[in-house]
């Protein structure tokens, strides 16, 4: 079972076809819940705590927006957790949305970085590039087997 | 007045549970089975979950080990066309829950979007095709600018 980091982080399509070959997403979701299920972050409907734009501060400067360290502070971990990435470049607003362009930049920057294997794809714009997409995704994730032993 | 949107979700001991996982089933456009199908189907498991029908399939909330199983068997029932999500808050959630919003929660506007492209999802899942998924290389400056100059001679020859 290998780590996929997906990027966008909350994608549907992209958490579902990672699981269904048995491997692991590193999604948001999975993140966000264990703020939101904490008793001790009491002022919901916030889920972020003063302490998380300081935990961001590993991946981001102090000079960069407190909203861009917030998010990294949850989406950082994941990235450092990572055994592998899939990217989808220029996804609409709909394809999971972290609702920070910067955010956005400085992840997929992170995960290209990595020294892991990974994918980058663009967004479908048509039926076939869509089944093309869902065949790339396929083969890569079946290729990441050969990690799963070392 | 304006509506209080922040209420306080008042937990239970379940839902603080770390080891308590929420998971959103949902079907695709071109799904052989509907949603009460698959909520009797999930009660027929007799699994301890918390499960919740919803229009776009349903939700189930408990411990991960047996909500992992009751999707495992539930895939089963139409596997190209049943997709499962996490769910980051628990069910009925006020600060999710559309029952006490002015309007539908926000994560249903981005599964909305992504079921678009699901019917396709599924036609690739049922019909596999190899693709190259090498990553395409830069050619070389040398072997470039032999190949602009085979270019440029076979317009000057014609």
């Amino acid at each position: 079972m290998v780590k996929v980091a997906i990027y966008p982080p909350n994608s549907l399509i992209l958490a579902d076809l990672i699981e269904r070959k048995g491997h692991t997403a590193l999604a948001l979701q999975k993140e966000v819940r264990k703020k939101v299920v904490d008793p001790e972050i009491d002022s919901p409907p916030m889920n972020i705590t003063e302490d998380d734009p300081i935990k961001g501060l590993k991946y981001a400067a102090i000079e960069v927006p407190s909203g861009v360290r917030g998010r990294m502070s949850i989406i950082g971990p994941m990235i450092d957790e990572a055994e592998a990435a899939i990217i989808v470049d220029d996804a609409p607003f709909g394809f999971g949305c972290v609702g920070c362009a910067r955010t956005n930049e400085l992840s997929t920057f992170l995960l290209r970085n990595r020294d892991i294997p990974s994918l980058e794809l663009n967004y479908p714009s048509s039926r076939d590039e869509t089944m093309d997409m869902v065949n790339k995704i396929n083969d890569f994730l079946d290729s990441l087997k050969s990690l799963e032993g070392s | 007045m304006l509506e209080n949107l922040s209420i306080n979700p008042e937990l239970g001991s379940d839902d603080t549970d770390p080891e308590t996982v929420t998971r959103m089933i949902i079907l695709g456009p071109k799904a052989n089975v509907s949603e009460s199908e698959i909520v009797h189907a999930l009660h027929l498991l007799d699994l301890p979950l918390t499960i919740k029908n919803t229009c776009y399939g349903s939700m189930v909330s408990g411990k991960e080990k047996d909500v992992i199983k009751a999707i495992k068997e539930i895939r089963k029932m139409d596997p190209n066309n049943i997709f499962t999500k996490a769910r980051g808050f628990p069910p009925g959630d006020p600060r999710r829950c559309r029952a006490h919003r002015l309007g539908p929660r926000e994560g249903f506007h981005q599964m909305e979007d992504e079921f678009k492209l699901l019917g396709d999802i599924s036609d690739a899942l049922s019909n596999r095709k190899e693709v190259n998924i090498e990553k395409d290389e830069p050619i070389d400056v040398d072997d470039f600018k032999d190949i602009v100059k085979e270019s440029l001679n076979d317009k000057k020859n014609k």
